[in-house]
């Protein structure tokens, strides 16, 4: 059975999944959930594929109401997370009842903040992906009033002894900071800024509130390249850290231009990219050199969480009867046997 | 920096741990645009495991991958069997479908049309004249939006870039900078010189392919009068039959 919530306070929300990896190769950004890690987390946690449409909210409050029975899960930065008025706990399922609100309040410390609703919703989507795209002028507008369509609904799951948590499922949160340390590896051209590089480790950066989705801007003390060539334009990683003015450093995010000619000084690793998401303008920032090998490490251990969260998460909704599949004697029988 | 050479003269850059920029270096930069495309469209059709895409641009490649299902090392090793198997069977370039576009110089449709003359040296006549005069190759999909990105008319120097980039450039702007020219298919910012626009709609993103051209695919311009503009609006650029 489908069901539905409808959109109250909007906030800065927007329906998206991990991204558009096939955008690049077209010249369109990548785009998708600026911290991957919260954004699977949730879906995760809702009973969810991994990339199913999702809604990110970005520091601002926001409200919805459930129109039918629903089970969500909110991750991300700290923050109030209330339904039907009662104190609920992030990074876990909640039930939802029909008719009830559900308020993100005073997203704090970090920046953004995910709502995955398990059943996930129906909506449009561009080369394989719901992600918007600003350039392009694709992705819904959440309006007050907008109905979201899901493809599930989730009768309440009651806890029979009354105070105690429904679930406790052992994820390790990730830590929100002010001060976060940020891993780079060396970037291509690291070469052309000769000993000024060091700089870059050397430096508290501060965010610029000029930061968006596209890149963050950091001021600070500025590497500088040696070299005064032009640059053809080329292919860059979401990560790339350039030095396009003398009062900046850019530090392209998901939603980065495709191609440019600047010098890639550094590049933020993929786990570091999910922290850089959260940094809010006048947070400080110091950045630590890693290699390729460490930082892909890194990764893959973040990712084994998830995957042990999934395994339990599966064996929970299974024995709890949400999202199972048709099982093996529910199907039809093939045809012609 | 971690860098490798093999005999097809190639560099391979660690860009993250998500991504390795591939460089051709033959010391010709024809055939270098020929590899990293060639190279991309083998990637492409390849299917591995764990690599999302490829973006060719001039003499380089970015290949982007998931660390968690393969890593720079195992994509290294594809690309440089990728470039052997290349190197066997010669650049794969498919024929080019040519698209005529027209376009209205200057006034409010290319703002930038009589600074570029002035910095030329030349009459705003004679740099219409250039600008349609050449057939242009598309060398790469770019920023903003799958943006037709090829080598700029025949001028007599670079042509700079604004010094305080326009906040939205309309879709359909024509433009120069460098020694570069493209067509921008959304509204986007920009800082590279507006001299005309077209009334062609390039980009839809209720179509599939967005944008009608590939790399390798050539186009030239031709002027219309401004009160020719609004016969074209609403018509899709395609390729000519």
């Amino acid at each position: 059975m489908t069901g539905s919530l409808i959109i109250l306070q909007p906030g800065h929300s927007v329906v998206t999944d991990l991204g558009r990896t096939k955008g690049p190769a077209y010249g369109l950004p990548v785009n998708g959930a600026l911290d991957q890690f919260s954004a699977k987390a949730a879906n995760i946690l809702a009973g969810n594929e991994d990339n199913d449409p999702l809604l990110e909210l970005t520091a601002l409050d926001f409200r919805m109401r459930a129109t039918t029975d629903l089970l969500i899960a909110v991750t991300g930065a700290p923050l109030d997370l209330t339904v039907g008025g009662r104190d609920c706990p992030q990074w876990e399922p909640v039930s939802v009842r029909a008719g009830e609100v559900v308020a993100v309040r005073g997203i704090r410390t970090g920046l953004r903040a995910y709502i995955a609703v398990h059943g996930s919703f129906t909506v449009p989507s561009l080369l394989g992906s719901c992600a918007p795209d600003t350039v392009v002028g694709f992705g819904l507008k959440l309006v007050e009033g907008f109905r979201l369509e899901t493809r599930k609904t989730t009768a309440p799951i009651t806890q029979p002894h009354f105070g105690l948590p429904l679930f406790r499922l052992g994820l390790t949160q990730p830590a929100f900071t002010t001060n976060p340390v940020i891993d780079v590896t060396d970037g291509p051209d690291v070469a052309e800024f000769g000993e000024t590089a060091d700089l870059l480790f050397s430096t508290q950066y501060t965010v610029s509130p000029r930061s968006n989705h596209i890149g963050l801007r950091l001021g600070g003390a500025l590497p500088e390249r040696q070299l005064t060539s032009e640059v053809l334009s080329r292919g860059v990683p979401v990560g790339a850290i350039e030095i396009p003015s003398r009062e900046e450093l850019l530090v392209l995010h998901r939603g980065r231009g495709v191609t440019a000619g600047y010098p890639v000084l550094a590049v933020v690793t993929s786990r570091s990219l999910d922290i850089l998401a959260q940094a809010r303008p006048g947070h400080t920032i110091t950045f630590r050199k890693t290699t390729v090998a460490e930082a892909t490490a890194m990764h893959r251990t973040a990712c084994l969480e998830l995957d042990r969260l999934r395994n339990t998460i599966t064996t929970v909704f299974g024995l709890l009867g949400i999202g199972a599949g048709q099982r093996w004697y529910e199907l039809s029988p093939a045809s012609g046997a | 920096m971690a860098a490798t050479t093999t005999p097809t003269a190639l560099d391979i850059f660690e860009s993250g741990d998500a991504a390795l920029r591939v460089v051709a270096r033959s010391g010709d930069a024809e055939a270098n645009w020929a590899t990293v495309h060639s190279l991309a469209g083998w990637l492409a059709t390849a299917g591995v495991d764990g690599i999302y895409g490829a973006v060719p641009t001039y003499d380089s490649v970015l290949v982007e991958f998931d660390p968690y299902v393969t890593s720079a090392r195992q994509v290294r090793a594809f690309v440089l069997l990728g470039m052997r198997q290349l190197d066997f069977t010669g650049p794969a370039m498919r024929e080019p479908r040519r698209f005529e576009v027209p376009v209205v110089y200057g006034g409010e449709y290319g703002p930038d049309l009589e600074r570029v003359a002035d910095h030329q040296g030349l009459d705003v006549e004679d740099v219409i004249a250039r600008h349609t005069a050449k057939t242009y190759v598309i060398r790469c999909l770019g920023a903003p939006a799958g943006s037709p990105m090829m080598d700029g008319p025949d001028f007599p120097v670079p042509v700079p870039r604004l010094k305080d980039p326009r906040l939205s450039v309309p879709a359909g702007a024509v433009s120069v900078a460098g020694r570069q020219a493209v067509i921008a298919p959304a509204v986007a910012p920009g800082g590279w010189c507006v001299i005309g626009q077209t009334p062609l709609t390039v980009l839809d993103a209720a179509r599939e392919p967005l944008v009608p051209y590939v790399p390798g695919d050539e186009l030239r311009f031709y002027r219309i009068p401004a009160d020719d503009f609004e016969n074209f609006t609403g018509k899709f650029l395609e390729a000519r039959p």
